[in-house]
């Protein structure tokens, strides 16, 4: 109690906001585990008002606040210290309470905190207190629900709603706590003081906060709308006024926002200005940050992460590793058991259905690889200009790419395949992978090659010949980018 | 040059596709049962009456808080009285913890909710064999038939068959005075029997089911806006004959305007009964057939949604089937987060069901660009998975026909055109082609009819897939 007034007056006089945040944790610093319960054993819920006024606002504390400031920050204090009692009775009664209750408490504290600033009580530099607010509301919430869900059972809908099944969710505390966080977000993106003392400041540490509870609770849509108001909001500082950090997790986000909406290329610059700015020692959120970079750039540029970008995270490593190597191979059944093998970690994250496009880079090396077996066309060429080099051969039977397809999704066969290109290969296969089991016909051949010429541009260029049997390349640059 | 990007994405051309399906969120609802928030203080000293952890748990008892519609007063008082003396008998006023001792209201609803279930247990298990073996196997069945036979029989025409008196259907008026006061009488009536879900902070959840007393089979929907009255509705066993009927007028009339306004009358009464069994399960499935076969994408989106949350409670029915038509749903929709979110939702055991397999492999084909295999897949399609198909197959024709106008030079052949994809005929894949303004680029060869490819073939077909015309659907 002591340090707390102590800590508050002396934040008070000199505008630290992190060190007047610190004294609304709900729980105790590292070196001090004890803070909280001495803090809540030093007065009683009912003492506690009049306790603080003593201390906080009177005339000996060296502080002016007026008089409104000073009950506002009075009513913070008392419901901060019930949720600390609700803390303290929790986790000394080992789990048999209640984390409704806390998170209740909390959502009060919060509450009071954004009246005095609502009603304009509160200076802007304060505004790390409404961080701490947010940021263990979301937690208690998430807790809360965690405990409400073991052991309650499925809800009736409503009687007016036509239909059985209750719409009411398993995240009831969480969503309540966007709300509350929603209005942390209202109240910075709202404020019309001039800059030097406005909450916008507050702006992108509301606004991750948002994101990350709207994630949770799988409800990115909301996440669009902040995005919009964040458009139209006029006089924010600049990104590079705010801390690295805060634009950094923003545009991780923002990049998330647009991958999930298969905007792949706005995703991509997101998430590299999201990585240039994360701090070099932030490895696990390096890590969130090219889990979804890799993939983007595997569909943007067709480019495929490199051993060491990986080298320092085992995970991604792990997760892309194997495909990436079967996409260079162009190895279609190992890709597809990679894609298998992988399938869950990737669900989970959000990936599988980018990932499995990569799977049309390694059908175009492996038509690369019959192109360039191809050879060239001897003497056919006669102006050998600047290069010495012949012209390669670029009609090719379409049979060939028939057969190579074949070999590659037969894992058997797969490392004889350099010199079987031009016998008629049969299937011998019955392999674990969808693609694999059932044999490819001629037809498919061709909507593959289609899919080549057709889908990216960049992939392969050329057209089908049906009646010909031949796809034909183009003589300059059949396979954009890869050299031939 | 278009950067490789911007071609990345899958099927642009339909519209709806890019609305996610997602439920918003609700909109939150305060709190109404805050848990009190001052903790009980330490007894400093101790008291000759009661200790005062008992006077704050009667006190929370009866604070407004804590109000439960449903557990009268009386009931409550008697509750109290029973719990305390029960305490103070057995000398056990100071060591029980008042703090997480349930209100005695709480106490009451959880005791009815259980004499309940168990009375709800038994008339389960009257039901559940009736109709166990509905759909035999509709794997088998060819693309084209809808599971709920047919046949022909005469039928009363929709408006006359709503035999509802009138008296019954004008309950409504002044509904907020009237309900309050009704609601008092009704908890007078049944307060004793109905259960009520405590945890629930949804303020007319706590008024517990209706047991419906209506004894006439078919009922026009009307959507609720007061809670409903037991003379409206139909208990179990009279809407179990409401089903026998609705399956035979659909059989027979095939009015589809009003199956679906008896059915949705149906589900409601199910709800407002909190009836949850195999039979809600097979209102909700034959509804959601009925819907896909007369193309009724939103009335059977309602159904599949509640369809998924039922099976989640293993209440019989057929999952595998209903998850393999979701995951076609999701293909029209081409809502990417939610079909994320079934395949982490489906199981290994699942995935190797041959309908959820069929669809995955359909998804996959797709999701490739591969056109050949997604038609191979849609004319094998189980069950009633091809009227979904159908949904997408405008979109996806254009799309491939596009992709080939684009990649083959300088013809093919019609034939082609319709074994790729999936027409029924060369006839058929040339209407098709007509339909859509393209019949120019049709020529005949050698007794062959050949679609002309490249230039301004694959410009015109470009621009139909991104942006399909309508066509009526036949």
């Amino acid at each position: 109690m002591d340090l707390l007034v102590q800590n508050f007056l002396v934040a008070q006089s000199t505008g630290q906001g992190h060190l007047l945040s610190a004294t609304l944790l709900p729980e105790s610093p590292q070196d001090d585990p004890n803070r909280l319960r001495r803090l809540t054993s030093s007065s009683t819920v009912h003492d506690i008002e009049s306790d603080l006024r003593s201390s906080l606002l009177s005339t000996r504390s060296g502080i002016h606040l007026n008089k409104a400031e000073g009950n506002a920050w009075i009513d913070v204090y008392v419901s901060y210290f019930r949720a600390a009692t609700e803390v303290v009775a929790l986790s000394e009664r080992h789990g048999n309470s209640d984390h409704t209750s806390v998170y209740d408490a909390w959502k009060e504290m919060a509450n009071t905190l954004i009246r005095g600033y609502s009603s304009g009580h509160f200076q802007a530099w304060t505004i790390p207190c409404l961080y701490v607010a947010g940021r263990y509301l979301r937690i208690f919430a998430i807790k809360a629900d965690r405990h409400a869900r073991s052991g309650k059972p499925v809800t009736y809908g409503s009687g007016m709603s036509g239909d059985i099944t209750s719409s009411i969710s398993k995240n009831e505390k969480l969503e309540d706590a966007a709300r509350v966080i929603n209005r942390i977000f209202q109240l910075c993106i709202s404020d019309r003081a001039s800059i030097e003392n406005s909450r916008k400041w507050g702006l992108y540490y509301a606004t991750n906060l948002l994101f990350k509870t709207y994630f949770k609770l799988n409800s990115i849509s909301l996440s669009k709308n902040i995005l919009r108001a964040l458009s139209v909001s006029v006089d924010t500082p600049p990104e590079s006024a705010f801390p690295r950090s805060q634009i950094s997790t923003f545009h991780y986000y923002n990049g998330i926002i647009a991958f999930l909406d298969e905007d792949y290329p706005t995703a991509e610059t997101h998430l590299t200005q999201s990585l240039n700015l994360c701090h070099k020692l932030a490895t696990h959120n390096k890590e969130l940050i090219l889990t979804y970079l890799i993939p983007c750039h595997l569909l943007t540029t067709h480019t495929l992460p490199s051993a060491t970008l990986l080298a320092p995270f085992p995970r991604l490593q792990k997760l892309f590793q194997p495909l990436a190597e079967c996409i260079k191979r162009g190895d279609l059944s190992g890709f597809d058991s990679a894609l298998a093998q992988g399938e869950e970690e990737f669900v989970k994250r959000r990936i599988y259905l980018t990932l499995e496009r990569g799977r049309d880079i390694a059908l175009r090396n492996l038509f690369r690889k019959v192109f360039l077996l191809g050879g060239f066309i001897d003497g056919g060429g006669g102006e050998d200009t600047e290069q010495a080099a012949k012209p390669r051969r670029t009609r090719i039977p379409i049979h060939e790419f028939e057969t190579a397809i074949a070999l590659s999704m037969d894992s058997h066969n797969h490392r004889l395949n350099k010199n079987g290109n031009n016998n008629n290969s049969k299937l011998s296969n019955g392999t674990t992978t969808k693609l694999s089991r059932a044999k490819i016909d001629r037809d498919e051949v061709e909507c593959l090659l289609a899919n080549m010429i057709y889908k990216f541009q960049n992939l392969m260029k050329g057209y089908i010949a049906q009646t010909a049997g031949m796809v034909v390349l183009s003589k300059g640059a059949a396979f954009p980018g890869t050299g031939v | 040059m278009q950067a490789a990007y911007t071609t990345v994405s899958t099927r642009r051309g339909f519209d709806r596709s890019h609305q996610p399906v997602q439920i918003p969120l609700q909109p939150f609802q305060e709190s109404k049962m805050i848990q009190p928030i001052e903790p009980v203080e330490p007894p400093k000293r101790v008291i000759r009456e009661w200790p005062p952890a008992v006077r704050a748990y009667v006190q929370r008892s009866f604070s407004e808080n804590h109000t439960v519609k449903g557990v009268a007063r009386q009931d409550l008082e008697a509750k109290l009285k029973a719990i305390i003396s029960e305490a103070a008998e057995n000398d056990t006023l100071l060591t029980v913890d008042w703090d997480n001792m349930p209100l005695p209201q709480q106490m009451l609803l959880e005791e009815r909710a259980r004499s309940y279930q168990s009375s709800q247990l038994l008339t389960n298990q009257q039901f559940s064999d009736a109709h166990a073996a509905q759909h035999p196997d509709g794997l088998k069945s060819k693309k084209r038939k809808s599971t709920e036979a047919d046949g022909l029989e005469d039928g009363n025409p929709p408006w006359r068959t709503n035999q509802i008196p009138l008296g019954d259907r004008i309950t409504y008026t002044d509904k907020r005075i009237k309900f309050d006061r009704s609601n008092e009488l009704r908890k007078k009536r049944f307060g004793e029997i109905l259960p009520s879900t405590p945890t629930t902070l949804d303020e007319e959840m706590t008024l517990g089911p209706v047991v419906g007393t209506c004894e006439i089979l078919e009922k026009k929907y009307l959507r609720l806006t007061a809670p409903p009255k037991a003379a409206t509705v139909r208990p179990l066993h009279v809407l179990r004959r409401t089903l026998e009927l609705l399956k035979e007028k659909w059989k027979t009339d095939k009015n589809y305007n009003y199956i679906c306004d008896q059915f949705k009358s149906m589900r409601q009464d199910l709800t407002v009964q909190h009836i949850r069994n195999d039979f809600t399960v097979n209102v909700y499935e034959i509804h959601a057939r009925i819907a896909l076969e007369t193309g009724d994408m939103g009335e059977y989106n309602q159904c599949q949604t509640q369809l998924y949350a039922l099976y989640a409670l293993k209440l019989g029915g057929h999952p595998i089937e209903f998850k393999a038509y979701r995951i076609l749903y999701f293909i029209y929709t081409g809502s990417k987060t939610d079909m994320n979110d079934l395949i982490a939702d489906l199981t290994i055991a699942e995935k190797n069901e041959p309908p959820i397999k069929h669809a995955l492999e359909t998804r996959s084909a797709l999701a490739l660009g591969n056109y050949n295999r997604f038609f191979k897949l849609y004319l094998v399609a189980p069950g009633m998975g091809a009227y979904l198909l159908d949904m997408s197959i405008q979109r996806e024709r254009l799309s491939a026909l596009a992709n080939i106008a684009r990649a083959y030079k300088p013809q093919v052949r019609l034939r082609f055109i319709t074994e790729e994809l999936g027409f029924e005929s060369d006839q058929e894949a040339a209407r098709f082609i007509c339909d859509h303004q393209a019949g120019d680029f049709l020529t005949s060869k050698d007794d062959q009819v050949l679609l002309e490819c490249g230039g301004k073939s694959a410009a015109l077909f470009e621009k139909l897939r991104k942006d399909p015309p309508k066509l009526s659907t036949p």
